[in-house]
Protein backbone atom coordinates (compact mmCIF):
# COMPACT_ATOMS: atom_id res chain seq x y z
CA UNK A 1 0.00 0.00 0.00
CA UNK A 2 0.85 3.18 -0.78
CA UNK A 3 1.93 6.05 2.21
CA UNK A 4 0.19 8.61 2.51
CA UNK A 5 2.08 12.11 2.69
CA UNK A 6 0.98 12.53 5.94
CA UNK A 7 0.50 9.38 8.35
CA UNK A 8 -0.07 10.15 12.45
CA UNK A 9 1.93 8.44 14.62
CA UNK A 10 -0.06 5.74 16.26
CA UNK A 11 1.50 5.27 19.22
CA UNK A 12 1.05 8.70 19.96
CA UNK A 13 1.45 9.87 23.90
CA UNK A 14 0.70 13.07 23.32
CA UNK A 15 3.27 13.68 26.19
CA UNK A 16 5.30 15.06 24.14
CA UNK A 17 5.33 19.28 23.82
CA UNK A 18 8.81 19.55 22.95
CA UNK A 19 9.04 22.02 19.84
CA UNK A 20 12.30 21.33 18.53
CA UNK A 21 12.13 17.84 19.00
CA UNK A 22 8.92 17.74 16.72
CA UNK A 23 10.91 20.02 14.03
CA UNK A 24 14.00 17.79 14.18
CA UNK A 25 11.88 14.83 13.60
CA UNK A 26 10.52 16.64 10.44
CA UNK A 27 14.60 17.95 9.13
CA UNK A 28 12.82 21.81 10.35
CA UNK A 29 16.04 22.38 12.23
CA UNK A 30 19.69 21.48 12.58
CA UNK A 31 20.46 18.90 14.55
CA UNK A 32 22.04 19.39 17.88
CA UNK A 33 25.88 18.79 17.42
CA UNK A 34 26.55 15.59 19.26
CA UNK A 35 29.88 16.34 20.54
CA UNK A 36 30.82 19.99 20.40
CA UNK A 37 34.33 19.88 20.92
CA UNK A 38 36.43 18.47 18.02
CA UNK A 39 37.93 15.27 18.06
CA UNK A 40 41.49 16.48 18.40
CA UNK A 41 40.56 18.27 21.51
CA UNK A 42 41.81 21.46 20.18
CA UNK A 43 39.12 23.91 18.69
CA UNK A 44 39.57 24.54 15.14
CA UNK A 45 39.56 28.47 16.14
CA UNK A 46 40.24 30.13 19.15
CA UNK A 47 36.49 31.09 20.62
CA UNK A 48 36.62 34.51 20.86
CA UNK A 49 33.02 36.53 22.27
CA UNK A 50 32.23 38.31 19.54
CA UNK A 51 28.75 39.98 20.39
CA UNK A 52 29.42 43.01 19.48
CA UNK A 53 26.55 45.19 20.77
CA UNK A 54 25.05 46.02 24.04
CA UNK A 55 21.97 45.20 25.56
CA UNK A 56 21.05 45.69 29.39
CA UNK A 57 17.64 45.11 31.60
CA UNK A 58 17.39 45.89 35.06
CA UNK A 59 14.16 45.34 37.09
CA UNK A 60 12.41 49.15 38.65
CA UNK A 61 9.06 50.22 40.25
CA UNK A 62 7.11 48.66 37.17
CA UNK A 63 8.55 45.93 35.91
CA UNK A 64 11.82 44.70 34.13
CA UNK A 65 13.15 47.93 31.30
CA UNK A 66 14.88 45.50 28.68
CA UNK A 67 17.25 47.81 26.10
CA UNK A 68 19.34 48.05 23.17
CA UNK A 69 21.17 49.29 21.00
CA UNK A 70 20.51 49.53 17.54
CA UNK A 71 24.13 48.68 15.68
CA UNK A 72 24.79 45.38 13.83
CA UNK A 73 28.94 45.16 12.39
CA UNK A 74 30.70 42.48 10.41
CA UNK A 75 34.59 43.05 11.44
CA UNK A 76 34.90 46.53 11.37
CA UNK A 77 32.08 47.40 9.39
CA UNK A 78 28.80 49.16 10.48
CA UNK A 79 26.09 46.68 8.30
CA UNK A 80 22.78 48.12 9.58
CA UNK A 81 21.56 50.85 12.13
CA UNK A 82 17.94 50.14 13.18
CA UNK A 83 18.65 46.00 13.99
CA UNK A 84 16.07 45.20 16.89
CA UNK A 85 18.17 43.31 19.24
CA UNK A 86 15.23 43.40 21.84
CA UNK A 87 12.73 40.66 20.65
CA UNK A 88 9.08 39.83 22.21
CA UNK A 89 8.65 36.24 22.42
CA UNK A 90 5.14 35.87 23.90
CA UNK A 91 2.76 38.30 25.59
CA UNK A 92 4.92 38.16 28.74
CA UNK A 93 8.56 37.54 27.90
CA UNK A 94 11.06 39.44 26.05
CA UNK A 95 14.52 37.87 24.78
CA UNK A 96 17.36 40.32 24.58
CA UNK A 97 20.42 39.17 22.38
CA UNK A 98 24.18 40.17 21.52
CA UNK A 99 25.78 37.61 19.11
CA UNK A 100 25.17 36.42 15.64
CA UNK A 101 21.75 37.38 14.10
CA UNK A 102 20.91 34.60 12.26
CA UNK A 103 20.88 32.12 14.61
CA UNK A 104 19.90 34.47 17.33
CA UNK A 105 16.69 35.27 15.14
CA UNK A 106 16.19 31.59 14.54
CA UNK A 107 16.43 30.68 18.02
CA UNK A 108 13.59 33.45 19.11
CA UNK A 109 11.75 31.95 16.48
CA UNK A 110 11.82 28.42 17.78
CA UNK A 111 11.49 29.99 21.28
CA UNK A 112 7.89 31.70 20.13
CA UNK A 113 6.77 28.60 18.76
CA UNK A 114 7.66 26.53 21.15
CA UNK A 115 5.82 28.32 24.09
CA UNK A 116 2.88 28.44 21.56
CA UNK A 117 3.10 24.79 20.81
CA UNK A 118 3.25 23.59 24.31
CA UNK A 119 0.22 25.77 25.34
CA UNK A 120 -1.95 24.16 22.68
CA UNK A 121 -0.69 20.52 22.80
CA UNK A 122 -0.71 20.56 27.08
CA UNK A 123 -4.09 23.08 27.06
CA UNK A 124 -1.70 24.84 29.92
CA UNK A 125 0.81 27.79 29.68
CA UNK A 126 4.46 26.33 29.90
CA UNK A 127 5.91 27.72 33.76
CA UNK A 128 8.56 30.22 33.88
CA UNK A 129 11.47 27.80 34.80
CA UNK A 130 9.93 25.26 31.56
CA UNK A 131 10.62 28.71 29.57
CA UNK A 132 14.06 29.66 30.88
CA UNK A 133 14.99 25.99 30.33
CA UNK A 134 14.04 26.22 27.04
CA UNK A 135 16.06 28.91 25.77
CA UNK A 136 18.86 27.09 28.11
CA UNK A 137 18.10 24.35 26.12
CA UNK A 138 18.90 25.80 22.38
CA UNK A 139 21.57 27.56 23.44
CA UNK A 140 23.17 24.06 24.51
CA UNK A 141 22.66 22.61 21.34
CA UNK A 142 24.19 25.65 19.44
CA UNK A 143 27.08 25.20 21.58
CA UNK A 144 29.13 22.93 18.24
CA UNK A 145 28.71 26.47 16.13
CA UNK A 146 29.78 28.25 19.14
CA UNK A 147 33.37 25.87 19.15
CA UNK A 148 33.53 26.64 15.39
CA UNK A 149 33.36 30.58 15.44
CA UNK A 150 30.36 30.79 14.63
CA UNK A 151 26.78 31.66 15.71
CA UNK A 152 27.46 32.78 19.16
CA UNK A 153 25.04 33.97 21.01
CA UNK A 154 24.59 35.67 24.73
CA UNK A 155 21.28 36.38 25.57
CA UNK A 156 19.13 37.98 28.56
CA UNK A 157 15.90 36.99 29.27
CA UNK A 158 13.07 39.02 31.22
CA UNK A 159 9.60 37.81 31.76
CA UNK A 160 6.64 38.39 34.11
CA UNK A 161 6.02 35.43 36.20
CA UNK A 162 2.48 35.05 38.00
CA UNK A 163 2.71 32.17 39.90
CA UNK A 164 3.43 31.47 42.64
CA UNK A 165 3.90 35.06 43.62
CA UNK A 166 3.59 37.55 40.88
CA UNK A 167 6.98 39.46 40.07
CA UNK A 168 9.10 40.17 37.08
CA UNK A 169 11.99 37.75 36.35
CA UNK A 170 15.43 38.25 34.73
CA UNK A 171 17.69 35.62 33.94
CA UNK A 172 21.05 35.81 31.31
CA UNK A 173 22.90 33.40 30.23
CA UNK A 174 26.44 32.59 29.04
CA UNK A 175 27.19 31.00 25.28
CA UNK A 176 27.21 27.14 26.99
CA UNK A 177 23.62 27.92 27.87
CA UNK A 178 24.14 28.56 31.74
CA UNK A 179 21.30 30.38 33.48
CA UNK A 180 21.48 33.21 35.97
CA UNK A 181 18.90 34.99 37.41
CA UNK A 182 19.58 38.63 38.12
CA UNK A 183 18.23 40.16 41.09
CA UNK A 184 18.70 43.48 40.09
CA UNK A 185 20.56 44.31 36.58
CA UNK A 186 22.03 42.28 33.90
CA UNK A 187 24.67 43.23 30.33
CA UNK A 188 25.96 41.68 28.06
CA UNK A 189 27.12 41.69 24.25
CA UNK A 190 30.91 43.75 24.38
CA UNK A 191 29.56 47.18 25.22
CA UNK A 192 28.86 45.58 28.78
CA UNK A 193 31.40 46.22 31.02
CA UNK A 194 30.61 49.68 31.07
CA UNK A 195 27.20 49.38 31.29
CA UNK A 196 27.44 46.87 34.23
CA UNK A 197 29.66 50.04 35.86
CA UNK A 198 26.99 52.40 35.73
CA UNK A 199 24.42 49.83 36.68
CA UNK A 200 26.16 49.09 39.94
CA UNK A 201 27.00 52.65 40.77
CA UNK A 202 23.43 53.64 40.32
CA UNK A 203 22.12 50.37 41.98
CA UNK A 204 24.41 51.37 45.40
CA UNK A 205 25.22 54.70 45.51
CA UNK A 206 22.58 56.84 43.03
CA UNK A 207 19.68 58.78 43.88
CA UNK A 208 17.56 55.83 44.44
CA UNK A 209 18.09 52.01 44.21
CA UNK A 210 17.42 50.83 40.45
CA UNK A 211 14.21 48.47 41.85
CA UNK A 212 12.83 52.12 43.03
CA UNK A 213 13.07 53.74 39.98
CA UNK A 214 10.34 55.35 38.17
CA UNK A 215 9.40 55.04 34.26
CA UNK A 216 11.28 58.29 33.42
CA UNK A 217 14.33 57.80 35.45
CA UNK A 218 15.13 53.90 34.44
CA UNK A 219 14.33 55.03 30.50
CA UNK A 220 17.02 57.99 31.40
CA UNK A 221 19.54 55.33 33.25
CA UNK A 222 18.87 53.34 30.24
CA UNK A 223 19.87 55.35 27.80
CA UNK A 224 22.81 56.99 29.61
CA UNK A 225 24.53 53.57 30.10
CA UNK A 226 23.72 52.56 26.15
CA UNK A 227 25.57 56.19 24.91
CA UNK A 228 28.44 55.82 27.63
CA UNK A 229 28.80 52.28 26.12
CA UNK A 230 29.16 53.53 22.79
CA UNK A 231 32.17 56.03 23.99
CA UNK A 232 34.70 53.08 23.94
CA UNK A 233 32.77 50.38 22.13
CA UNK A 234 32.96 50.60 18.43
CA UNK A 235 30.26 47.77 17.89
CA UNK A 236 27.77 49.59 19.96
CA UNK A 237 25.73 52.82 18.46
CA UNK A 238 24.43 54.14 21.62
CA UNK A 239 21.36 56.97 20.66
CA UNK A 240 22.39 58.57 16.93
CA UNK A 241 21.90 61.63 17.49
CA UNK A 242 22.42 63.09 13.87
CA UNK A 243 20.37 60.46 12.29
CA UNK A 244 17.70 60.28 15.22
CA UNK A 245 17.76 56.44 15.87
CA UNK A 246 17.18 55.93 19.29
CA UNK A 247 17.87 52.44 21.47
CA UNK A 248 14.93 50.05 21.76
CA UNK A 249 13.35 49.74 24.88
CA UNK A 250 10.73 47.36 26.20
CA UNK A 251 8.82 47.04 29.55
CA UNK A 252 8.14 43.81 30.59
CA UNK A 253 5.12 44.37 33.51
CA UNK A 254 1.61 42.38 34.84
CA UNK A 255 0.32 43.54 31.78
CA UNK A 256 1.99 42.16 29.18
CA UNK A 257 4.85 44.04 27.36
CA UNK A 258 5.35 47.47 26.30
CA UNK A 259 7.01 48.75 23.66
CA UNK A 260 8.03 52.22 24.50
CA UNK A 261 7.26 55.04 21.45
CA UNK A 262 10.23 56.59 20.28
CA UNK A 263 9.13 60.35 20.73
CA UNK A 264 9.15 59.23 24.26
CA UNK A 265 12.68 58.12 23.86
CA UNK A 266 13.30 61.48 22.66
CA UNK A 267 11.45 63.85 25.17
CA UNK A 268 13.52 61.70 27.70
CA UNK A 269 16.71 62.03 26.00
CA UNK A 270 16.28 65.61 25.01
CA UNK A 271 15.74 66.54 28.86
CA UNK A 272 17.73 64.21 30.67
CA UNK A 273 20.75 63.19 28.57
CA UNK A 274 21.79 65.09 25.59
CA UNK B 1 -13.54 -11.40 3.29
CA UNK B 2 -12.79 -7.92 1.79
CA UNK B 3 -11.53 -9.06 -1.35
CA UNK B 4 -14.93 -9.62 -2.57
CA UNK B 5 -16.17 -5.77 -3.70
CA UNK B 6 -20.06 -6.79 -2.19
CA UNK B 7 -18.20 -8.07 1.01
CA UNK B 8 -16.09 -4.44 1.33
CA UNK B 9 -18.94 -2.56 1.11
CA UNK B 10 -20.96 -4.59 3.60
CA UNK B 11 -18.31 -3.86 6.16
CA UNK B 12 -17.63 -0.44 5.51
CA UNK B 13 -21.74 0.26 5.89
CA UNK B 14 -21.54 -2.30 9.31
CA UNK B 15 -18.51 0.63 9.87
CA UNK B 16 -20.77 3.17 9.17
CA UNK B 17 -23.41 1.98 11.35
CA UNK B 18 -20.87 1.56 14.31
CA UNK B 19 -19.33 4.76 14.72
CA UNK B 20 -22.77 6.63 14.26
CA UNK B 21 -24.07 4.54 17.19
CA UNK B 22 -20.73 5.61 19.25
CA UNK B 23 -21.00 9.41 17.97
CA UNK B 24 -24.64 9.89 18.71
CA UNK B 25 -24.93 11.13 22.46
CA UNK B 26 -22.30 13.59 21.33
CA UNK B 27 -23.37 17.11 23.08
CA UNK B 28 -23.87 19.66 20.34
CA UNK B 29 -21.44 22.18 19.06
CA UNK B 30 -22.55 25.61 17.71
CA UNK B 31 -19.92 28.00 16.27
CA UNK B 32 -21.41 31.87 15.24
CA UNK B 33 -19.23 34.39 13.23
CA UNK B 34 -20.03 37.81 14.17
CA UNK B 35 -18.95 41.31 14.20
CA UNK B 36 -16.00 40.91 17.05
CA UNK B 37 -15.26 37.25 15.88
CA UNK B 38 -16.18 33.66 16.33
CA UNK B 39 -17.65 31.90 19.30
CA UNK B 40 -17.50 28.87 20.19
CA UNK B 41 -20.02 27.21 22.23
CA UNK B 42 -21.20 23.79 23.94
CA UNK B 43 -22.68 22.92 27.55
CA UNK B 44 -21.38 19.94 28.57
CA UNK B 45 -20.79 18.17 31.77
CA UNK B 46 -17.87 16.52 31.45
CA UNK B 47 -14.38 16.99 29.48
CA UNK B 48 -13.14 19.94 27.48
CA UNK B 49 -14.61 19.37 23.69
CA UNK B 50 -13.34 23.22 21.76
CA UNK B 51 -9.50 23.53 21.51
CA UNK B 52 -7.01 26.19 20.18
CA UNK B 53 -5.43 24.97 16.90
CA UNK B 54 -3.11 28.07 15.84
CA UNK B 55 -3.27 31.59 15.65
CA UNK B 56 -6.56 32.33 13.44
CA UNK B 57 -7.70 28.70 13.95
CA UNK B 58 -10.01 26.64 16.28
CA UNK B 59 -11.76 23.10 16.81
CA UNK B 60 -14.56 21.70 18.63
CA UNK B 61 -15.49 17.25 18.67
CA UNK B 62 -17.43 15.09 19.77
CA UNK B 63 -16.03 11.36 19.67
CA UNK B 64 -14.35 8.99 21.49
CA UNK B 65 -11.60 11.08 23.59
CA UNK B 66 -7.90 9.59 22.41
CA UNK B 67 -9.28 10.09 18.60
CA UNK B 68 -9.81 13.27 18.97
CA UNK B 69 -6.45 13.49 21.34
CA UNK B 70 -4.69 12.46 17.96
CA UNK B 71 -6.61 14.31 15.69
CA UNK B 72 -6.27 17.35 17.51
CA UNK B 73 -2.19 16.94 18.23
CA UNK B 74 -1.77 16.45 14.39
CA UNK B 75 -3.73 19.45 13.57
CA UNK B 76 -1.81 21.71 15.96
CA UNK B 77 1.69 19.58 14.38
CA UNK B 78 0.32 20.28 11.25
CA UNK B 79 -0.05 23.95 11.73
CA UNK B 80 2.66 24.61 13.83
CA UNK B 81 5.09 23.70 11.98
CA UNK B 82 3.88 25.28 8.64
CA UNK B 83 4.05 28.67 10.82
CA UNK B 84 7.47 27.99 11.78
CA UNK B 85 8.71 27.40 8.39
CA UNK B 86 6.39 29.76 6.40
CA UNK B 87 4.64 32.28 8.25
CA UNK B 88 1.34 32.57 10.40
CA UNK B 89 -0.29 34.28 7.32
CA UNK B 90 0.62 30.46 5.50
CA UNK B 91 -1.16 28.21 8.06
CA UNK B 92 -4.24 27.77 6.13
CA UNK B 93 -7.13 25.96 7.44
CA UNK B 94 -8.58 24.78 4.14
CA UNK B 95 -5.32 23.39 3.38
CA UNK B 96 -5.04 21.59 6.75
CA UNK B 97 -8.51 19.68 6.21
CA UNK B 98 -8.37 19.13 2.81
CA UNK B 99 -4.76 17.81 2.28
CA UNK B 100 -3.33 16.50 5.38
CA UNK B 101 -6.60 16.03 7.54
CA UNK B 102 -9.37 14.52 5.16
CA UNK B 103 -7.13 11.86 3.74
CA UNK B 104 -5.97 10.28 6.33
CA UNK B 105 -9.20 10.02 7.81
CA UNK B 106 -10.73 8.52 5.01
CA UNK B 107 -7.53 6.26 4.58
CA UNK B 108 -8.01 4.62 8.46
CA UNK B 109 -12.37 4.86 7.83
CA UNK B 110 -11.90 2.49 4.92
CA UNK B 111 -9.50 0.00 6.00
CA UNK B 112 -11.41 -2.28 7.67
CA UNK B 113 -9.15 -4.00 9.49
CA UNK B 114 -8.15 -1.34 10.77
CA UNK B 115 -9.16 1.45 13.78
CA UNK B 116 -11.06 4.28 12.35
CA UNK B 117 -10.95 7.65 13.80
CA UNK B 118 -14.39 8.02 15.68
CA UNK B 119 -14.47 11.58 15.92
CA UNK B 120 -16.32 14.36 14.34
CA UNK B 121 -14.89 17.70 14.10
CA UNK B 122 -15.73 21.76 13.37
CA UNK B 123 -13.34 23.96 12.58
CA UNK B 124 -13.12 27.76 12.29
CA UNK B 125 -10.70 29.95 10.72
CA UNK B 126 -11.16 33.79 11.70
CA UNK B 127 -11.26 36.43 8.62
CA UNK B 128 -10.31 39.70 8.79
CA UNK B 129 -14.38 40.71 7.88
CA UNK B 130 -16.93 38.55 8.74
CA UNK B 131 -17.38 37.27 4.95
CA UNK B 132 -13.98 35.62 5.32
CA UNK B 133 -14.47 33.53 8.15
CA UNK B 134 -14.50 29.36 7.34
CA UNK B 135 -16.25 26.66 8.76
CA UNK B 136 -15.06 23.19 7.89
CA UNK B 137 -17.09 20.03 9.28
CA UNK B 138 -14.71 16.86 8.98
CA UNK B 139 -16.53 13.63 9.35
CA UNK B 140 -14.64 10.44 10.41
CA UNK B 141 -14.97 9.24 6.84
CA UNK B 142 -13.12 12.52 5.73
CA UNK B 143 -16.17 13.89 4.60
CA UNK B 144 -15.72 17.79 4.37
CA UNK B 145 -18.78 20.32 4.86
CA UNK B 146 -17.76 24.01 4.88
CA UNK B 147 -20.03 27.06 5.25
CA UNK B 148 -21.63 27.73 1.76
CA UNK B 149 -17.96 28.25 -0.23
CA UNK B 150 -19.80 26.32 -3.22
CA UNK B 151 -21.93 27.40 -5.80
CA UNK B 152 -24.93 25.82 -4.41
CA UNK B 153 -25.75 27.22 -1.40
CA UNK B 154 -25.63 30.70 0.38
CA UNK B 155 -22.69 31.58 2.41
CA UNK B 156 -23.72 30.46 5.89
CA UNK B 157 -21.69 32.35 8.92
CA UNK B 158 -22.35 29.21 11.47
CA UNK B 159 -21.64 26.41 11.62
CA UNK B 160 -23.05 23.53 13.91
CA UNK B 161 -22.20 20.11 15.21
CA UNK B 162 -24.26 17.40 16.64
CA UNK B 163 -24.38 13.79 17.31
CA UNK B 164 -26.97 12.36 14.64
CA UNK B 165 -28.19 14.48 11.56
CA UNK B 166 -31.53 15.43 12.62
CA UNK B 167 -30.22 17.16 15.44
CA UNK B 168 -27.53 19.20 13.02
CA UNK B 169 -30.28 20.24 10.66
CA UNK B 170 -32.71 21.43 13.39
CA UNK B 171 -29.75 23.72 15.13
CA UNK B 172 -28.70 24.86 11.44
CA UNK B 173 -32.60 25.65 10.59
CA UNK B 174 -32.68 26.97 14.18
CA UNK B 175 -29.46 29.58 13.09
CA UNK B 176 -30.36 30.45 9.78
CA UNK B 177 -33.32 32.38 11.04
CA UNK B 178 -31.93 33.94 14.45
CA UNK B 179 -28.55 34.52 13.64
CA UNK B 180 -27.09 37.84 12.21
CA UNK B 181 -23.40 38.69 11.24
CA UNK B 182 -24.10 42.15 12.75
CA UNK B 183 -25.12 40.92 16.21
CA UNK B 184 -22.59 41.42 18.91
CA UNK B 185 -21.03 39.03 21.50
CA UNK B 186 -24.80 38.66 23.92
CA UNK B 187 -26.81 38.14 21.06
CA UNK B 188 -24.41 35.84 19.82
CA UNK B 189 -24.13 34.03 22.97
CA UNK B 190 -27.83 33.75 23.29
CA UNK B 191 -28.71 32.41 19.41
CA UNK B 192 -25.68 29.62 20.41
CA UNK B 193 -27.52 28.63 23.50
CA UNK B 194 -30.59 28.72 21.53
CA UNK B 195 -29.02 26.32 18.82
CA UNK B 196 -27.22 23.72 21.32
CA UNK B 197 -30.72 23.30 23.36
CA UNK B 198 -32.71 22.91 20.38
CA UNK B 199 -30.01 20.40 19.51
CA UNK B 200 -29.80 18.62 22.35
CA UNK B 201 -33.41 18.07 22.51
CA UNK B 202 -33.61 16.77 19.24
CA UNK B 203 -31.27 14.26 20.35
CA UNK B 204 -32.94 12.96 23.41
CA UNK B 205 -36.19 12.22 21.13
CA UNK B 206 -36.27 9.59 18.50
CA UNK B 207 -38.98 10.59 16.20
CA UNK B 208 -39.29 14.51 16.58
CA UNK B 209 -40.35 15.37 12.93
CA UNK B 210 -41.36 18.98 13.91
CA UNK B 211 -38.57 21.75 15.45
CA UNK B 212 -39.77 21.59 19.37
CA UNK B 213 -42.12 24.45 20.43
CA UNK B 214 -39.82 27.85 21.22
CA UNK B 215 -40.92 27.74 24.64
CA UNK B 216 -39.98 23.89 25.54
CA UNK B 217 -36.63 25.01 24.02
CA UNK B 218 -35.96 27.89 26.41
CA UNK B 219 -37.09 25.87 29.46
CA UNK B 220 -35.10 23.54 28.29
CA UNK B 221 -32.21 25.36 28.26
CA UNK B 222 -32.86 27.12 31.63
CA UNK B 223 -32.81 23.36 33.08
CA UNK B 224 -29.46 22.40 31.45
CA UNK B 225 -27.88 25.71 32.38
CA UNK B 226 -28.55 24.89 36.15
CA UNK B 227 -26.30 21.68 36.41
CA UNK B 228 -24.00 21.93 33.67
CA UNK B 229 -21.21 24.45 32.65
CA UNK B 230 -21.09 26.80 29.13
CA UNK B 231 -17.82 25.77 27.78
CA UNK B 232 -16.90 28.51 24.94
CA UNK B 233 -14.07 30.12 23.04
CA UNK B 234 -13.52 32.98 20.92
CA UNK B 235 -11.32 33.53 18.09
CA UNK B 236 -10.89 37.51 18.33
CA UNK B 237 -10.81 39.34 14.92
CA UNK B 238 -8.63 42.38 16.32
CA UNK B 239 -6.19 42.60 14.02
CA UNK B 240 -3.52 43.97 16.53
CA UNK B 241 -2.66 40.80 18.17
CA UNK B 242 -1.25 37.26 16.06
CA UNK B 243 -3.00 35.16 18.71
CA UNK B 244 -7.08 35.09 18.51
CA UNK B 245 -8.13 32.27 20.68
CA UNK B 246 -9.27 33.25 23.99
CA UNK B 247 -11.56 30.91 26.29
CA UNK B 248 -14.49 32.04 27.91
CA UNK B 249 -15.46 31.08 31.71
CA UNK B 250 -18.97 29.98 32.68
CA UNK B 251 -18.54 33.01 35.19
CA UNK B 252 -17.87 35.77 32.22
CA UNK B 253 -20.73 34.13 30.10
CA UNK B 254 -23.32 33.63 32.84
CA UNK B 255 -24.69 37.41 33.19
CA UNK B 256 -25.22 37.90 29.55
CA UNK B 257 -27.71 35.39 29.26
CA UNK B 258 -31.33 36.62 28.37
CA UNK B 259 -33.90 34.43 29.95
Amino acid sequence: MERSLVAFDQNFSGAVGDFPVLLRRKGLLAPAAANPVPQDRTPQKMWQPTEATTILAFKFSGGVLVAGDRRATAGNTVVYDRADKVLEIDRHSIMAIAGVPATAWEMARVLEHSFQYFRRTQLQEMSVDGKVRALSKLLRDNFGFVMQGVGVVVPIFATYDSHPKPEARLYFYDAMGAQFEATDYAATGSGSPAVRGILFYENNWGAKPLQELGEDEAVSIALRALDTASQSDTATGGVDRGGKIYPLIKIVSRDGITTLPESKIAAVFKETVA
Amino acid sequence: MIEEPYRWVEAIANRREYIEAQLAPGSPIAALGYRDGILFLTVSQSRQKIFEVYDRIAMGAIGHPGDIERLRMAAIELASTEGFTRSAADVSLRRLVHYSLSPVMKNAFEQVYGAPYLARMLFAEVGERPEEDLFLRVEYDGEIATNGATYAQARQDFAALSGTQQSREQMEALLATEHAQDANLETVLNSALDAWSIGHMTLQTDDAKEPPERAAVRKHRQEQLTNAGIEAALLERDASRAIRYRSLSDKELRPLIRD
